[in-house]
């Protein structure tokens, strides 16, 4: 069990979690006077926020451009930055505001409906969507549509027909990529482990569904030892499911892990219990922390996708969009597998540490 | 003298209506039009739903110097129940499925109400440590329900509940909005002017007093907390509309959202202190400046450090308060 459910922590500081939504945008509309007011009054709560928000502020001639709304599925993950950046770099192509906002842990369904509702009101031209739950994300969705506010979904699935596009990595191929790796590293034959990430998450059961055909393709013989376990939505809880199935299987050849906090997780508990480098690890997504390990030796393959493209694309689609132009339902993003053997190659080097000083502040 | 004392306990009852007006003009001065819109502020009212109905309850037992700390827990299992029964049909669950869902869902929390209440009160153990226990229960429970996962439903009339445009238009505010409103006056007379809610003022009051006077006090007690749970229940139905799955993962320590909103509607923890429509107000001072600092792109951490000010504030209104009638 959890022993995370909090209970005794602060009242303040937990109404404040639930209260973030993450934001950054660039232009208030709002009269020099009365941005002045807002200094002023934020200054004695919290010194650092007023230079931040007077930076923010920018020029008042960029009113008149489009404001892209581009809500990922949590802030606390490399990849929603590297979204975030790719997004900013379209905005300063096509001359568009991009609004990031998003909640804070990538299982808070409420708060991140509750973005989105505010963004409707808001009246934003388009929001570019990346839904935590491809079921109770449908629902606002079709609000914003439905009040002229086109919205491009980008990463994960959503089950309605209300998008203008679709925009993701193909996940399914991305996990026969680590499958395939996977499979031909331990001569087709050993002991797997796939430690899924969450149900309800499309892009991720897609991965897992690629690695486990790619498995089924390259390593009939291989023994699947356990396939039904969840990491959840954090690295914390990952660590400790990753420890609980360590402890059960004594004897493990390779592991899959389909995201970046289950990465984590898995290489956590592989590093407490000394099997660090023994046990293959592919896993998926990308961080400085993984790169490290893999470096390291104990972590063999990574699956990693161009998140950069990604919100590149989304921003770029839903600019599209709204200037009348037609895009197609579905596009892909890559997939590519990095290895300790290729892992220094120019191109892989950029898809890995993409500039994200140039995109974005601070 | 007591005229000036009487000026001043008004101004500490208003405290949460002036608040509130406090944020709300400010947001309105600094944000674009769009946070005064009317669509914005179904927005803000539908975003209260939830903190609103659960927060009554709370104010119940907040008033009778107790504590429930397993809300959040409690409206997963609601979502988690909601979303099982629903899923028993095998075609379109129709009228019928989704009245059982609600039923089902309420009961199941006014039950767990009613155990808190029977664990407090039957073995002695105060009431922090009894929830913070069945909060673990009732998480758990719901994740076993839920088979640790999210419970996908059919299409069905429960989804409608949560809508900022509802779909007879007629309407103007989504069903849940007005059901927040009915149950906010059917709980604002339960407190105030029933045997209910007297019994509950004096049991927080003075325990010793109210069982000296003859007052029932376990059995009131354990009524009190089922009665959170009911509403609490009716809180988890709401929730489900929102996500339309069932998630038994959702609304962790969001228990302290909603004591949070029973304090700053002026809801004292030592008890005897606390109004349902102080709670609302609470309830709805949170919401706006969320949406206010979202329209105003305020980085979270200014919320964060906004909404904790707001806190302590309220609680430094309330101890003003005991601070006044003490000197009186």
């Amino acid at each position: 069990m959890l022993p995370a459910e909090p209970g005794v922590r602060i009242i303040a500081e937990h109404v404040s979690l639930r209260a973030n939504a993450v934001i950054s945008y660039r232009s208030f509309s709002v009269s020099h006077t009365l941005r002045r007011l807002v200094l002023l009054a934020l200054i004695p709560i919290v010194w650092g926020c007023g230079s931040s928000s007077s930076e923010g502020s920018g020029e008042d001639g960029a009113a008149s451009s489009l404001e892209i709304a581009v809500v990922p599925k949590g802030t606390t993950h490399e990849f929603w930055k590297a979204i975030h950046a790719g997004a900013e770099k379209a905005a300063a192509e096509f001359g568009v505001e991009v609004i990031w906002q998003g909640p804070q842990k990538e299982d808070d369904r409420q708060l991140q409906i509750q973005v989105v509702q505010n963004l409707i009101s808001r009246g934003v031209d388009a929001i570019v969507l990346a839904p935590l739950d491809s079921r109770s994300m449908a629902r606002p969705v079709e609000a914003a549509v439905a009040r002229g506010i086109p919205v491009v979904v980008i990463d994960s699935g959503l089950e309605s027909d209300a998008q203008s596009s679709f925009i993701a990595s193909n996940n399914y191929e991305g996990g026969r990529i680590g499958g395939q790796y996977l499979a031909e590293s331990i001569g087709g034959k050993g002991k797997v482990v796939l430690l899924r990430y969450q149900e309800g998450s499309a892009s991720t059961t897609n991965r897992e569904r690629g690695f486990l055909d790619a498995l089924n393709e390259y390593a009939p013989d291989a023994e699947l030892l356990i396939d039904n376990m969840y990491a959840g939505a954090t690295m914390a809880k990952a660590l400790q499911v990753s420890q609980n199935i360590l402890n059960r299987f004594p004897e493990i050849d390779a592991i899959f892990t389909p995201n970046e906090s289950a990465t984590q997780g898995m290489l956590r508990a592989l590093e407490t219990s000394g099997r660090a480098g023994d046990v293959m690890l592919v896993g998926f997504d990308v961080n400085q922390i993984l790169l490290d390990a893999m470096r390291d030796g104990t972590l063999h393959g990574l699956v990693v996708q161009d998140p950069v493209g990604m919100g590149y694309e989304g921003v770029k689609a839903a600019v599209a969009i709204v200037e009348g132009e037609t895009i197609p339902e579905r596009m892909d993003t890559r997939t590519i597998l990095v290895t300790p053997f290729n892992i220094d190659d120019p191109e892989i080097q950029e898809l890995l540490h993409p500039d994200f000083d140039r995109w974005l502040d601070n | 003298m007591t005229k000036k004392r009487d000026y001043k306990a008004m101004l500490s009852e208003l405290g949460p209506f002036i608040g509130l007006i406090f944020v709300f003009v400010l947001f309105a001065a600094l944000t674009p039009s769009a946070f005064t819109s009317f669509y914005n502020i179904k927005t803000i009212l539908t975003q209260s739903v939830i903190i609103g109905i659960a927060a009554y309850g709370t104010t119940f037992i907040i008033v009778s110097e107790g504590i429930d700390l397993s809300v959040g827990s409690q409206i997963a299992l609601t979502t988690v129940i909601v979303a099982a029964v629903l899923n028993l049909p095998a075609s379109d669950p129709g009228l019928f499925y989704p009245l059982l869902a609600l039923a089902a869902g309420v009961l199941a929390c006014t039950g767990v109400g009613a155990f808190n209440g029977f664990i407090i009160t039957k073995f002695r153990i105060v009431p922090f440590i009894v929830t913070l226990g069945s909060m673990q229960i009732v998480r758990g429970v719901a994740k076993w329900i839920g088979k640790e996962q999210t419970v996908p439903t059919p299409d069905n009339w429960l989804t409608n509940l949560m809508l900022i445009d509802p779909s007879p238009s007629w309407l103007i505010f989504g069903p849940g909005v007005w059901l927040t409103l009915v149950l906010l006056i059917v709980s604002a007379v339960l407190l105030k002017y029933t045997v209910l809610g007297r019994y509950t003022f004096a049991i927080g009051s003075n325990e010793q007093t109210a069982r000296l006077c003859g007052i029932k006090v376990d059995r009131m007690k354990i009524v009190i907390y089922a009665l959170g749970g009911l509403l609490t229940g009716v809180a988890g139905v709401m929730q489900y509309s929102y996500l339309t799955v069932g998630d038994p993962t959702t609304a962790v320590g969001l228990e302290l959202d909603i004591i949070a909103a029973v304090v700053i509607g002026g809801g004292s923890l030592s008890g005897g202190e606390g109004s349902v429509v102080g709670s609302i107000v609470g309830a709805l001072i949170m919401a706006v400046l969320r949406n206010g600092s979202n329209m105003l792109g305020l980085p979270n951490y200014v919320q964060e450090i906004i909404i904790g000010s707001i806190i302590v504030g309220a609680v430094l209104i309330d101890q003003q308060k005991h601070r006044l009638r003490a000197a009186g």
